[in-house]
């Protein structure tokens, strides 16, 4: 076993990494007089990993909502389910299924290697039964009906339909009460045993714990397995968006809108450099800072609840903006406008290095408790990149990189989502 | 008891926490502690709620237009600036119930010095700028400028009216107004948009200056600064303050209504949510109330979780949170409509078998496993610990962590059974799709 050291003297930090010989990921982060450990064991199988071959056989496509289905199952067992196993430990436990993969995670402030253990163990040991199934439709499918409340959240899934035509990512993580009707436990078991392989699953612990002890946790419960080729099929995104605008009613007070500009997919460390970059570009043209923002604002255009997000995965990067207007597609056009004047006219250097302090001030923040360092080290591993290589891009991002991306982005390649008052 | 110098000295990794006065009403607390990376200073001032000489909307745009713009930075953009040229450090305003009281808030996070890439003073910088939004704030005329709070009045006006997006927490809000009618916590500590639609730059100005002179003011810093330089310039800023009478924070219980108040409404959407209020106004049982509430729907094993989601998977939440102030159990749920009062019977059958059975030694260990898994956690986050002892500025005696654990551990199944019995429903409140869903 190689366990190899990363340092960071810009951040003072170091943590360890090396391959399990099952090939598992391993990324641990002592952090000497914390009080808690914060481990997460996660899979590169999401929701937009929805068609799938096995050893270069045939496409398999699975119901909408497989990958959020078998979260919640995967804490099943015949005997105690992970649960109640965590309840004797007093950990906290959870699980979160995104686009682009499945983690499962607990913190504690005790009994470190107990809880390792637990999740160690019941991530790699499916139940599923009809009944277990079954059983199951109904609490997702509130969980399905509790989102289609929430305008916010809605605002977002109705953009992502009107920018993606083929990507998967256009479809709600948990899908649809139609969707998880049709999954069962035959296709719980085979999406686990496609996906769940230990070279596509990573685990990374921060916090108060033993660093022999957790890599002799993992020792003793990390399973090999023989190796499958799996491809998940991820179908040919077009440029352009699919439609420029979509709209819908619910009870708001106020139209809610969400606006997107449609970047072409990346990966690895072109999609953190494009997060990087179109957070400080979208942070410029609009971010509070910004006179966009100010005019926009002081002329009642908009109002506080404008947030600008740069919405990033394998596969997507969507910069957007979300907020509230009385009239949404007047402040879209605005939005397009600005592009095109910064694009006419590029920021000045002061500014970019002022935003840059900012987004590094912002990443230094984040390595101040356990589950932050914990998740960026998992979303750095999920990336391909090393586990510091946020706050190095950020600390080395240059103005000239940042002027040719904000060039190419494209403003009328954009969608708006709309949701009016009923 | 409560206002007097306190030193809690922790061995291991952090922790002190120091708390002295500073001036007349005017507290400082911090906890130092070298593992963070930042620094975090919040002023929190408490008011009269019950002032009838200005509404709640007028003390609530306060902290809006304070953290808008000052003297100094006169415009929004000014001051993010300043704010992005500090790392991106953040000053957050905030108007909550405190208690019976309001409390305002501005609080400032900011990287520590060491991690400044061109070595500058950001803490003390980031300091500076939160006093100048508190103390020096754009005025014209001996009051606040007509421009700003004009914005910051249709900001608030937005808020009010924003309510009815998510449907949770405009649940939770029309519950409230059912469950503690006739007290301070009925109404929204926004203020109605009535309300809002008469502040005037004058009124607004006259809460600010009301809360600088009556108002009780407790500051925390937390981080890994010394803070000797950050008390210096608060007490120095502080001391220029005219101060008057100070208001005394206080909080009584929850009334419990002498008949359940039981109260539907309907609105265009697909999922009904249900909350439930249960009081026991002579409840002095602290821990087990919070481990009664645990128990019942605060953990993954919870009772609720176990018996109301897992067996008969009739939503997908359902939990409960206690409010050992008010003495209150709040349960709540988000279910099919067709299921809500089989939900509520289901609520209600478990709070009657603690009652009659009490709960067993496995259930109880678990609860208290999983508090004080949570209180030993508050060490690792500059807010936790901020928020830690900023709730207990209205208790006789502040607690540590470990003393708060002891306590916990102290609780055997009878002082849970004993607790439950003395909590009553209150309200129950159901919103619910209209019968035509809209989808």
């Amino acid at each position: 076993m190689m366990l190899e050291e990363i340092t960071s003297s810009r951040l003072g930090e170091k943590c360890y990494k090396y391959t399990h010989s099952s090939g598992v990921t391993v990324c641990l982060c002592p952090m000497e007089s914390y009080s808690t450990v914060n481990a997460q064991f996660a899979v590169k199988f999401g929701s937009e990993d929805c068609s799938y071959r096995i050893n270069d056989g045939e496409t398999i496509s699975i119901p909408d909502g497989t990958a959020h289905y078998l979260e919640h199952k995967l804490f099943e067992s015949p005997e105690k389910d992970a649960f109640a196993l965590f309840a004797e430990t007093g950990a906290s436990c959870n699980a979160v299924t995104s686009y682009d993969s499945t983690c499962y995670y607990f913190t504690c402030a005790d009994n470190f290697e107990k809880n390792l253990e637990i999740l160690l163990d019941f991530v790699q040991h499916p139940h599923f039964t009809p009944e277990n199934v079954e059983k199951e439709r109904g609490i997702i499918s509130q969980e399905i009906t509790m989102y289609l409340d929430n305008p916010s959240w809605r605002v977002l899934m109705e953009l992502l339909k009107g920018v993606y035509r083929e990507n998967p990512i256009k479809t709600d993580i948990a899908g649809s009460v139609e969707s998880i009707a049709e999954i069962t436990d035959k296709i719980l078991y085979d999406v686990y045993d496609a996906f769940y392989a230990p070279s596509n699953m990573y685990i990374s612990i921060a916090g108060n714990f033993d660093i022999d002890k957790a890599i002799e946790v993992c020792e003793r419960f990390l399973k090999k397995r023989q190796p499958v080729k799996v491809e998940s099929i991820a179908p040919v995104e077009p440029y352009e968006v699919v439609c420029h605008r979509t709209e819908m009613k619910m009870p708001v007070a106020k139209p809610q809108f969400a606006a997107g500009f449609k970047r072409p997919d990346a990966n690895g460390q072109e999609s953190l450099d494009e997060y990087i970059y179109l957070n400080m570009i979208m942070d410029i043209i609009f971010g509070d800072t910004s006179e966009f923002f100010v005019r926009m604002r002081d002329s009642g255009a908009i109002n506080d609840a404008f947030k600008v997000t740069v919405f990033s995965g394998r596969g997507y990067t969507l910069p957007f903006v979300n907020g509230e207007s009385d009239d949404p597609d007047a402040v879209l056009e605005e939005m397009k406008k600005e592009i095109r004047k910064f694009k006419e006219k590029l920021p000045d250097k002061g500014l970019f290095e002022r935003i840059k302090k900012m987004n590094y001030g912002y990443v230094v923040r984040g390595y101040n408790n356990t589950e932050s360092v914990s998740q960026y080290m998992l979303d750095m591993a999920l990336l391909g990149v090393s586990p510091y290589a946020m706050a190095e891009s950020v600390a080395d991002a240059t103005y000239e990189e940042m002027c040719r991306r904000l060039m190419s982005i494209d403003e009328e390649n954009s969608c708006i989502s709309i949701i009016y008052p009923i | 008891m409560r206002y007097k110098n306190i030193l809690h000295n922790y061995e291991g990794c952090i922790k002190i926490y120091e708390r002295k006065q500073i001036g007349s009403g005017i507290w400082f607390s911090k906890v130092t502690d070298h593992r963070f990376k930042v620094n975090r200073i919040a002023v929190l001032i408490y008011t009269d709620i019950n002032d009838s000489s200005l509404s709640r909307s007028d003390y609530a745009v306060v902290p809006y237009i304070l953290v808008d713009s000052c003297e100094k930075y006169p415009d929004y953009s000014a001051l993010s600036l300043r704010f992005s040229e500090l790392y991106g450090a953040t000053l957050s305003d905030n108007t909550s119930f405190d208690g019976d009281s309001r409390c305002s808030s501005l609080t400032v996070t900011s990287i520590d010095d060491r991690f400044a890439l061109e070595g500058e003073s950001v803490e003390q910088e980031s300091c500076e700028l939160l006093l100048e939004c508190l103390l020096h704030p754009l005025t014209e005329n001996g009051v606040f400028s007509e421009r700003t709070t004009k914005l910051m009045q249709a900001e608030l006006l937005d808020s009010i009216d924003s309510v009815i997006n998510d449907k949770r927490s405009y649940a939770s809000h029309r519950g409230a107004e059912l469950a503690y009618e006739g007290e301070p916590w009925q109404y929204s500590i926004q203020g109605t948009r009535p309300e809002a639609e008469k502040i005037t730059a004058q009124s607004a100005y006259e809460a600010y200056r009301k809360m600088l002179k009556n108002g009780r003011i407790e500051i925390m810093a937390v981080g890994c600064s010394d803070f000797v330089k950050t008390e210096e310039t608060l007490t120095e800023a502080f001391s220029q303050l005219e101060r008057g009478e100070i208001f005394e924070p206080s909080v009584t219980p929850s009334v419990l209504k002498s008949e359940l108040c039981s109260f539907t409404e309907t609105m265009s959407m697909q999922q009904a949510i249900v909350r439930m209020y249960f009081k026991a106004p002579d409840m002095s049982d602290r821990y087990a109330g919070a481990l009664l509430s645990t128990i019942l729907g605060g953990m993954t094993t919870s009772r609720f979780f176990m018996n109301i989601r897992e067996k008969q998977s009739l939503c997908y939440y359902c939990s409960c949170f206690s409010n050992r102030f008010k003495r209150t159990i709040t349960a709540y749920a988000g279910v099919e409509a067709q299921n809500v009062q089989k939900t509520m019977d289901a609520v209600l059958a478990e709070f009657n078998d603690v009652c009659e059975n009490g709960v067993s030694e496995d259930e109880l260990a678990r609860a208290k496993l999983e508090i004080i898994n949570n209180a030993k956690s508050v060490y690792d986050s500059v807010h936790a610990i901020a928020s830690w002892y900023v709730s207990q500025l209205m208790d006789e005696r502040v607690l540590t962590i470990e003393e708060y654990i002891a306590e916990v551990e102290k609780v055997t199944p009878e002082r849970i059974q004993a607790a439950c019995r003395q909590y009553k429903p209150d309200t129950f409140y159901t919103l619910t799709p209209e019968v035509e869903n809209d989808a």
